[in-house]
């Protein structure tokens, strides 16, 4: 994630937030680029059909008589292994997939903003912050998630929860580095100078300096969320009440289909790929189409 | 004097990670819920037994009286006993520690590899067709759901084709060269998984430092003074490109060295990130806690050689 | 990282790639036809923990160990014990004393025989150590073990056990009195290294999460050829059964340990070179009403939650065909020698439940479909796919009959602790071995019982309970046996759903002559199994 969101950040280009026509800019740059826009609409597809689950098809549930049968008119995504609407969980999956992505994401960035400011703005708690997201860094992640989802037992909010609490540091760690370069420069010493208060330097000057990479975190860090979503729920810490892609797949593994219906493997493995491929290289276009260098060439 | 300055600061870093790592995780594991007494405890047991037993695995003393006593052990190099196995932890661990090393490391040593080349390819022509391809097929790549895209190799290449061994990380009785061989053609396929799943981080980062650096006044210079275009790239450009891509590794180990549950468990892959799974299981504290701590040192360890490395290659620290 | 990098590396590197690909599948080629004949290979989803037998509770731990430490007894396919290392066995006549004969011919792996001290020893480690399950049963009535002889072992009973002596025959495996440490520290034992065994088996190398190798013992007096007929039985540790399976059609397995998955089952039976075997279970699943939460210590509330599941759509869907009905009794028709055909069956019929409760005079003042206050928690574990799956027929089916389930899937640990603490409206679980009744119904329907998950205090089964287990022949303890089961059937104590037919799965291109034998915790892997397992010709 880093990679990405660090690639083309130059802080010369951002030092003057109220100009819009930089945006504007990136803006007909970005459209410029198929993959970007056409994964932009793959994104905003999954999303309508989330949202419209319950005008597409039936909540999941009970059972059927017809057992991991595969793909068919009555059930296109085919059945799964209590005979159940495979196309239907994928459906209501994608709702709390995706709630758990932007969730556990908006949270992170929350943390992680935090953080970064802050350690970017005050010279004094710099070290001890830094220290903190550099050490929670290089701790071993997916073992602790499972570990966290294990003591706080399965539901959307603990994974949502677990997936934040270490989503966080990579994005302090990104924000601080972006931070550190604008209040070094001459504008916001002199609002300092001016006498504006701490808490408005920070949203007036800073948060708007940030915002850019900010927005590529939040996407990264959601499709992040969303492939930790699915690796908890395929260990069992997922929530047994609710639908997710990760779900499914864990269902599939513990019935011992995975072999053998592919279709209770693909469809939502599928939905993951594409919505977390498409978050990245919308990131990756959204990067390339701020970045002069790149828009140039 | 500057380096060791700089090498002492990360070593105290490091041991500050080590005993952070080792503090949060002993308080987590034994906020586990469930009784690991339910575990051992047998129905004729009477409460004198059980609690005799209790006493046994220290479990009746408080927390902050247990993490003490085991910060004392660890200082002495002992992780304990496991309360399943009746072994030393040391013993439990040691048997997957160097399979959990071998599969990560290997993995990163195939990304760099793979990655360096694909991430100068793509930086070279970039906003190219080959530019755009290597960046799709790597997304594609760190995008794959593990057990899904690992069930499918077994599948083809496993069962199919017959290609490759399906589970454990070495066939038994093979000595000399048909062990190595054997241990590499176990390795392929979860190592494989490992490098699809980040390759796309070391390749776009390089490619985006790439292009940073090619437009840097030194390239150009390069370029006036008649380099060819692949010097420029190779020689010039690349060395400074490579700093943040070690910086990555190090962000990277974290991540790499427990992310591998998932693949450890589809290939059956005797690994420690499979251990910790188990552990949480069977609420078998000593060995959850072993295994973070030793996972914990391997990254500590891993992120210091990678600052060092950081540190000799980048002058400005040398200087700075 | 090498600083100048020269252009050629990536065809250099490309090339290395294939040449060591090449050479992977040359060596896999070579690997596949030098493979040894007599060597067995068998997978498992969970890792070995504790290689001490009297310790491991595990099934993969029972499965490795069987095959080292002989049981006293046999068990026939209805869950009957029947003599193996013990050859006969009964009661004094007061019922204070317990004897039993040992064959002659048994050795330990190191040379030294195997002896009536070596039963002595173990159990007096078991008891005075309170070691597992064993402990639990026998530990109540024994006193003192003495080795009278070589081959023969009396116990001193502290009151008439009609169940100690078969209970500790099938339960308790024989540890060597030489090769293990004295009693007090036996069950901290890691038993890790340096083997010795009785059995068709001993270990010989342990790669802990990956492989457990076991060479044939010279004498074994049980295989047809006074000896196991492969050389080398090695376990391997697959944690995903998807992984597992596809190494067994792949010729990486032989033989799978566990029960497999019906969806599973049914695409290997597919497959030519694979053979299923089906065996039944020694248990059942079930479900437990906590008669300590109201209402359910009302009759009616539990007969109408009996009459409130699908059972039938239970077993066809949820289980794929792969159970059968136990005509809702806790004693299985696997073990024919106990089993009641005169017991009612309770059947799906949401209106019976419907009026049951109205007669009790529940209502549904509120509207909202279900009657008042008959609202209930359903405790499973959400690993054991089975229950997970008829959970959810169960909330359908109960919603049916105007009853409210919510689902309470959890992790195992915290399954277990909450079951303990019998913190459930209703406890869904299953139990692998129920072979002795008696034994069984003391530790699931007396009060304060281990698992006694409905909080059962019923004085009528206690007195029954007790003539059971004085009985000192089966034919005594029936009468009470099955009065005890109809009385649990009358009062809805508990509610059998199914016992399972489980599948097993091997390579029979490769291997015949496997000896099933009930429950999968002996299916094809008993000793006697591997013992005369032998390489198609």
């Amino acid at each position: 994630m880093t990679d990405v969101i660090q690639s083309g950040i130059d802080a010369r280009e951002i030092q003057a937030p109220a100009d819009p026509s930089p945006r504007r800019r990136t803006w007909r740059a970005f459209r410029q680029n198929p993959l970007g826009m056409g994964s932009l609409a793959v994104i905003a597809f999954l999303a309508v059909l989330s949202a419209a689950a319950p005008l597409i098809a039936d909540f999941p549930s009970g059972y059927g008589e017809e057992i991991l049968v595969g793909p068919s008119a009555a059930h296109w995504f085919g059945t799964d292994e209590l005979g159940r609407d495979i196309f239907a969980e994928v459906i209501w999956g994608g709702r709390i997939s995706m709630i758990i992505g932007f969730a556990a994401s908006f949270l992170a960035i929350l943390i992680g903003v935090t953080v970064g400011i802050t350690a970017s703005y005050a010279p004094r708690l710099d070290p001890p912050l830094s220290m903190l997201v550099d050490v929670s860094l290089a701790l071993p992640v997916l073992p602790l998630m499972i570990l966290v989802a294990a003591l706080v037992g399965p539901s959307v909010e603990t994974l949502v929860l677990v997936i934040a609490l270490f989503s966080w540091p990579e994005v302090a760690r990104i924000v601080r580095s972006q931070a550190l370069s604008v209040t070094r420069l001459p504008y916001v010493d002199a609002a300092r100078t001016i006498g504006g208060s701490h808490l408005w330097i920070m949203t007036r000057h800073l948060l708007p300096a940030v915002a850019p990479v900010i927005v590529v975190a939040v996407v990264l860090t959601a499709s992040r969320a969303v492939l930790s979503e699915a690796g908890l729920s395929f260990l069992g810490l997922g929530d047994p009440d609710s639908w997710s892609w990760g779900k499914i797949l864990y269902n599939a593994q513990r019935s011992g289909a995975l072999t053998i219906a592919w279709w209770a493997t693909l469809f939502p493995s599928l939905a993951i790929l594409l919505l977390v491929v498409s978050a990245t290289l919308v990131s990756i276009a959204y990067n390339d189409a701020r970045n002069p260098k790149t828009r140039e060439a | 004097m500057r380096l060791l300055n700089y090498a002492s600061r990360r070593l105290l870093r490091g041991f500050a990670t080590f005993l952070f790592a080792v503090t949060i995780t002993f308080f987590l594991v034994r906020l586990l819920p469930g009784d690991p007494m339910l575990a051992i405890a047998a129905p004729g047991m009477t409460e004198e037994l059980l609690a005799r037993q209790i006493a046994d695995l220290g479990l009746d003393r408080s927390l902050i009286v247990q993490y003490v006593a085991y910060l004392r052990e660890l200082g002495q190099g002992n992780l304990g006993i496991s309360f399943l196995r009746g072994q030393p932890v040391s013993e439990v661990l040691m048997a997957r520690l160097p399979w959990t090393l071998l599969l990560t490391g290997s993995a990163l040593l195939v990304t760099i590899v793979l990655g360096v080349p694909l991430g100068v390819l793509a930086a070279v022509k970039a906003r190219g067709a080959v530019d755009r391809l290597v960046q799709v097929v790597g997304v594609i790549g760190q995008s794959l759901f593990v057990p899904s895209i690992g069930i499918f190799l077994l599948y083809t290449l496993g069962l199919w084709l017959g290609l490759f061994p399906i589970g454990s990380a070495v066939d038994p009785d093979t000595h000399g060269a048909a062990r190595v061989l054997s241990i590499l053609h176990h390795l392929a396929l979860p190592c494989l998984t490992l490098v699809m799943a980040q390759l796309a981080s070391y390749v776009l980062t390089l490619r985006a430092t790439l292009i940073e650096s090619l437009g840097e006044e030194y390239c150009d210079l390069a370029r006036v003074k008649g380099a060819s275009e692949s010097r420029v790239v190779w020689q010039h450009a690349l060395r400074n490109a490579l700093l943040p891509t070690t910086t990555l590794v190090g962000l990277q180990i974290g991540f790499l060295v427990g992310g591998a549950v998932l693949t450890e468990t589809i290939y059956a892959y005797p690994g420690v990130g499979r251990a910790i799974f188990e552990a949480v299981g069977q609420l078998d504290y000593p060995v959850l806690q072993g295994a973070f701590v030793l996972l914990a040192a391997t990254v500590v360890l891993a992120n210091l050689l990678t600052d060092l490395l950081y540190g000799l290659l980048d002058p400005r620290v040398r200087t700075a | 990282m090498p600083r100048p990098i020269s252009a050629a590396w990536t065809p250099r590197a490309l090339a290395c790639m294939f040449f060591a690909l090449a050479v992977f599948a040359l060596f896999n080629a070579m690997h596949a036809n030098a493979q040894e004949p007599t060597r067995l290979v068998v997978g498992t989803t969970a890792d070995v923990v504790n290689l001490n037998p009297l310790v491991g509770n595990s099934r993969s731990d029972t499965w490795v160990t069987n095959l080292m430490y002989p049981r006293l007894m046999q068990m026939s396919a209805s869950g009957q014990k029947e003599p193996y290392v013990a050859t006969d066995w009964g009661y004094s006549d007061d019922g204070l004393t317990a004897w039993m004969e040992l064959r002659d011919d048994m050795m330990w792996s190191d040379g030294e025989p195997f002896t009536a001290d070596d039963v002595a020893f173990t159990i007096t480690a078991v008891t005075e150590e309170a070691i597992g399950i064993t402990a639990g049963l026998v530990g109540g009535s024994f006193e003192r073990a003495r080795a009278v002889s070589p081959t023969r072992v009396e116990f001193d009973l502290t009151q008439r056990d009609g169940q100690f002596l078969t209970n500790m025959g099938f339960w308790m495996p024989i540890v060597p009195e030489h090769a293990f440490p004295e009693v007090g520290q036996v069950s901290e034992f890691a038993n890790d290294s340096d083997w010795v065994a009785a059995g068709p088996f001993v270990m010989t190398s342990v790669e802990r999460g990956q492989r457990y190798v076991l060479e044939a013992v010279e004498t074994y007096p049980f295989a047809p050829g006074g000896r196991a007929a492969v050389d080398e039985v090695v376990f391997r540790v697959f944690p995903d059964v998807n992984a597992q399976a596809l190494a067994l059609r792949a010729g990486d397995l032989d033989l799978i340990a566990n029960a497999i998955p019906p969806a599973i089952a049914r695409a290997l039976s597919a497959d030519p070179s694979i053979t299923l075997v089906e065996i039944p279970a020694l248990g059942w699943a079930h479900m437990q009403y906590n008669l300590e939460r109201p209402p359910l210590d009302d009759l009616a509330v539990r007969q109408a939650l009996a009459h409130a599941v699908d059972y039938e759509a239970i077993r066809r869907i949820a289980l794929q065909g792969q159970a059968g009905s136990t005509l809702s009794s806790v004693i299985s028709p696997v073990l024919s020698f106990w089993h009641d055909d005169t017991i009612e069956e309770y059947t799906y019929d949401p209106e019976r439940a419907r009026a049951l409760l109205e007669e009790a005079g529940y209502t549904d003042a509120d509207g909202d479909g279900f009657y008042d206050g008959i609202a209930f928690g359903l405790l499973y574990d959400q690993a054991a796919a089975e229950i997970a799956n008829w959970a959810q027929i169960v909330r359908d089916s109960s919603a049916e009959a105007g009853i409210e389930i919510e689902l309470t899937g959890l992790e195992r640990n915290t399954y277990l602790a909450r079951a303990r603490d019998r913190d459930h409206d209703i406890y869904a679980g299953s139990w692998s071995i129920m072979e002795e009744p008696a034994a069984y119904l003391d530790l699931a329907f007396r009060d304060g019982g281990f698992i006694n998950y409905g909080n059962v205090s019923d004085p009528e089964i206690e007195r029954l309970l007790g003539e059971a287990q004085a009985a000192t022949s089966p034919e005594e303890a029936l009468g009470p046996v099955q009065a005890i089961a109809r009385r649990i059937n009358e009062q809805v104590y508990d509610n059998v759903l199914y016992y399972q037919e489980f599948q097993f799965a091997y390579n029979s291109d490769r291997w015949e002559g496997f000896v099933p034998q009930p429950s999968d915790l002996l299916s094809l892997v008993n000793p006697l199994s591997l013992a005369s397992v032998h390489p198609v010709d």
